[in-house]
C-alpha cells in the first residue's frame, strides 16, 4: 500500500514538473505550429499524471521490502559500482576490476582470498581478451607502460 | 514463388563460413547464457549488443550471431527447469511440471533430449510461419498511415502486459516513463533541445542500451544479493543418454500440436510465449487424458510446452519485422539491437533490406539445427556450468555489462546511468511496475511522436484525425480490449497457472 502511494506521489510530482517544463519550451525556429517539441511531452504527462492518481487511490498491496542490514548492503554495492566507473579511466582497468570485482565477490558471500583471486582473474583476462584478441582499447591506467 | 527465391538468396547470406562461425559462436554464448542462473535471454542479448557493435561486426553477421544467441539462450533456458526446478524465464515454467520429476526419476538425459528435439520442431515450424505470414503481413502493413501507426504503437503497449498481466495501470506507467526519458535530448523536427539542462552528453539523448543492461543486469545483482542467494545449487545428476526412435515417434504429434498453439500465441499481442507453453500444456493434457502420466514425468509433459514456448518466441518476431512492434521483452531486446544498427524494422524493411532479413530468417533455421546438433552431445559441459555458483558469476557477469557499455564511448557517465538504471530497475521490480513497457517506449517514443505529428500536421491540427480511419479504429479497440481483458480473465488465467504450479510444488515437498 505505501510504497505504492509513494511512488504514485513521486509520478505525479514528476508529471507535473515534466508537463510545466514542456509548456515552457521556447517557440521553435520558423514559428509556432499546431503541433510542436511540447505536443507529445504534455500527452504523456496527462497519462502519467492521470495513472499515478490512479496509483494513490487504489495502490495494490505492499512486496516484502528488506531489512537496514540489506539496504545497507544494496547501498553499498551501489556505491562500489559507481567508485568502479570513476576509476576506470585514471587509474586504468585492471586494478578497478580486480576491485569491484572482488568486493562484489567479498559482499555475495565469498572467502576474500577467493574473491579477491576472482577478482583478479577476470580482470586480467578480459583485459587480455579485449586488448589483444579483440582489439577493443580499455585504459590501462597508472599501470601503463610507456 | 518470390519468397522461396528470396529465402535461397537468404542462405547464400547465412551460409558463408564466417557468417556460419558466428551463428556458431551466438548458439554456443545464447545456451551458456540461458543455462547460467539469473541471466535470461534478454538479459543475455543485451548484455551482447554493445559488445558486437563495439568488434564492429557487419549488420548481417551481427544480427546473424545475436539471434542466434536468442534462440541458444531459449535452448540453455531449459536446463535449469529439468535439473534444477528452477525455470530460466516465465515461459520455461511449464517445462518443470514434467521435466523435473523426469530427472528425478533418472530420466534426465532423456528429458534434457525430448525438449530439445520439441524445441527444434518449434521453431522449425515457426520459422516456417515467419517465412509464409510476415510478407503477407508486409504488404498488408503498407496501407498504414501515422494515424494507423500512432494507434498501432498504442497497442503495443496496452497489450504489453499480456492478457495474464497484474496491474494494466503500472504498465502504462511504465511505458510513459520509457516515453518520457525518450523524449530528453535534441527534438529530431525542429532542433528544439528537451529536458537537456545544458548538458553536453544528454543532447543526443539517454542510449537505450544503456537502459536496457542497467535495467535488466544491474537490478538482478541488486536482487541476488537482497536475496543473500551465493551458493550453487546441485543439480540432479545426469544419466547416460538411452533414447530410442519410438520415444521421439511418441512426442512427434505433441510437439507439432503445441508449435501450432505456441506460434498463433507468438504472433497475436498480448499473448507471448508463457501463455504459448501453457496453453500447450494443458490442452495436450487435456487431449492425452487419464492415458498419460503428466505432472509425474510424462515426456509430452516436456515436449508441449516447449514446443509451444519455441513456437511463440520465433512468432513474436513476426509483428516485430513487419511492424517494429515487439510483443515481449526478449523481442524489444532484438528491436533495439536492429535500430542501432540503423535498421528500422517495418514494412518496408522486407523491400529495403530483403537480404539481411531473409539472411536472419535463414539464419535462424540454420542456427535451431546447429543447436540441436551442439546441444545433444555438449550437454554434459552446459550442465556444470549450471552449478558455478553466483556469488562468483553474477560480478563477473556485471563487469562484462560494464566493459560492453564503456566500450560504447568511453565516457564515465554512461556508467553511471547505467547504475542508476540499474536502482531504477529494482525499485520498480520491487513494486511489480513491469521493465519492459520501459525499454519498449525508449525504443518506440522517437518513433510514436514522429507518426503522431505527422498525423496532425496533415490534419492541422485536429486530432479527431487519429480515429478517422476504419484501420485505426479497429486497432484502438483490439488496444482497449487488450488492456481491459486482463481485467476479466487475468485472474482466472493466473489462478489456473498458481494452480499448476501448486501441484509441482507438492511433490517436491515430499522427498
Amino acid at each position: 500500500m505505501i510504497g505504492d502511494r509513494i511512488l504514485g506521489i513521486l509520478l505525479l510530482l514528476l508529471a507535473v514538473v515534466y508537463g510545466w517544463e514542456a509548456s515552457q519550451f521556447p517557440v521553435p525556429f520558423g514559428g509556432a505550429e499546431e503541433v510542436g517539441p511540447e505536443t507529445f511531452p504534455l500527452m504523456l504527462s496527462v497519462v502519467l499524471g492521470l495513472s499515478s492518481i490512479y496509483m494513490i487511490v487504489k495502490p495494490d498491496p505492499d512486496q516484502e521490502w528488506p531489512g537496514v542490514k540489506t539496504l545497507l548492503d544494496l547501498g553499498f554495492v551501489l556505491l562500489v559500482l559507481m567508485i568502479f566507473s570513476a576509476m576506470l579511466a585514471p587509474v586504468g582497468f585492471v586494478i578497478s576490476t580486480t576491485l569491484m570485482v572482488g568486493v562484489l565477490c567479498w559482499r555475495m558471500g565469498a572467502r576474500p582470498m577467493a574473491a579477491g583471486l576472482t577478482g583478479i582473474g577476470s580482470a586480467v583476462v578480459v583485459y587480455v581478451l579485449f586488448n589483444f584478441v579483440l582489439e577493443l582499447h580499455l585504459p590501462a591506467g597508472i599501470l601503463e607502460l610507456s | 514463388m518470390e519468397t522461396i527465391s528470396f529465402l535461397l538468396q537468404g542462405f547464400a547470406v547465412a551460409l558463408t563460413p564466417e557468417h556460419l562461425m558466428f551463428a556458431a559462436l551466438g548458439a554456443m554464448l545464447g545456451t551458456l547464457i540461458g543455462a547460467l542462473p539469473g541471466l535470461g535471454p534478454a538479459n543475455g542479448v543485451a548484455i551482447l549488443i554493445p559488445l558486437a557493435f563495439s568488434l564492429g561486426l557487419s549488420p548481417a553477421a551481427s544480427l546473424i550471431m545475436l539471434t542466434s544467441v536468442y534462440a541458444g539462450a531459449m535452448y540453455g533456458g531449459r536446463i535449469s527447469s529439468i535439473l534444477l526446478n528452477i525455470p530460466g524465464d516465465e515461459p520455461a515454467m511449464m517445462t518443470c511440471l514434467d521435466g523435473y520429476p523426469m530427472a528425478m526419476k533418472g530420466k534426465a538425459a532423456e528429458a534434457l533430449a525430448v525438449s530439445a528435439i520439441a524445441s527444434f520442431i518449434g521453431s522449425l515450424l515457426a520459422t516456417v510461419g515467419l517465412i509464409i505470414l510476415a510478407p503477407i503481413l508486409a504488404r498488408f502493413a503498407l496501407h498504414f498511415g501515422p494515424a494507423e501507426y500512432f494507434a498501432l504503437f498504442a497497442l503495443a503497449f496496452a497489450t504489453l502486459g499480456g492478457i495474464t498481466g497484474k496491474n494494466p495501470v503500472k504498465t502504462i506507467v511504465a511505458a510513459a516513463l520509457g516515453l518520457m526519458i525518450a523524449t530528453v535530448g535534441v527534438d529530431i523536427s525542429t532542433g528544439n533541445q528537451r529536458y537537456t539542462y545544458n548538458i553536453l552528453e544528454l543532447y543526443e539523448g539517454i542510449d537505450f542500451i544503456i537502459a536496457i543492461v542497467g535495467l535488466f543486469a544491474v537490478s538482478e545483482l541488486l536482487f541476488f544479493i537482497e536475496k543473500h542467494v551465493g551458493e550453487g545449487l546441485t543439480a540432479a545428476k545426469l544419466n547416460k543418454l538411452n533414447l530410442k526412435m519410438k520415444d521421439i515417434v511418441e512426442i512427434l504429434p505433441t510437439s507439432l500440436r503445441g508449435s501450432v498453439l505456441g506460434f498463433i500465441s507468438g504472433v497475436l499481442p498480448g499473448a507471448g510465449a508463457s501463455l504459448g507453453s501453457f496453453i500447450s500444456y494443458t490442452l495436450e493434457k487435456r487431449m492425452v487424458g487419464s492415458k498419460g502420466n503428466f505432472g509425474e514425468g510424462d515426456p509430452r509433459g516436456v515436449a508441449a510446452p516447449e514446443a509451444g514456448n519455441n513456437a511463440a518466441a520465433n512468432g513474436a518476431l513476426v509483428p516485430m519485422l513487419t511492424l517494429g512492434v515487439p510483443g515481449s521483452g526478449t523481442t524489444a531486446v532484438l528491436l533495439a539491437m536492429l535500430i542501432s544498427l540503423n535498421i528500422q524494422p517495418g514494412p518496408m524493411l522486407f523491400t529495403q533490406n530483403a537480404e539481411l532479413v531473409w539472411g536472419v530468417i535463414a539464419a535462424l533455421l540454420v542456427g535451431n539445427l546447429m543447436l540441436l546438433l551442439l546441444n545433444i552431445p555438449m550437454i554434459g559441459v552446459f550442465v556444470k556450468l549450471l552449478s558455478i555458483p553466483p556469488k562468483y558469476l553474477m560480478p563477473v557477469v556485471t563487469l562484462v555489462a560494464a566493459v560492453g557499455i564503456y566500450s560504447i564511448s568511453n565516457s564515465a557517465l554512461d556508467l553511471y546511468f547505467m547504475v542508476g538504471f540499474g536502482l531504477m530497475g529494482y525499485l520498480l521490480r520491487k513494486l511489480d511496475v513491469p521493465l519492459v513497457p520501459v525499454i519498449l517506449g525508449m525504443l518506440l517514443g522517437p518513433e510514436m511522436e514522429l507518426n503522431l505529428r505527422h498525423a496532425l500536421t496533415i490534419s492541422d491540427g485536429d486530432w479527431t484525425a487519429l480515429f478517422s480511419s476504419g484501420l485505426s479504429i479497429g486497432i484502438w479497440i483490439v488496444a482497449l480490449a487488450g488492456l481491459l481483458l486482463p481485467y476479466v480473465f487475468g485472474p482466472i488465467l493466473r489462478r489456473r497457472m498458481e494452480r499448476a504450479r501448486d501441484r509441482l510444488e507438492v511433490p517436491e515437498e515430499g522427498d
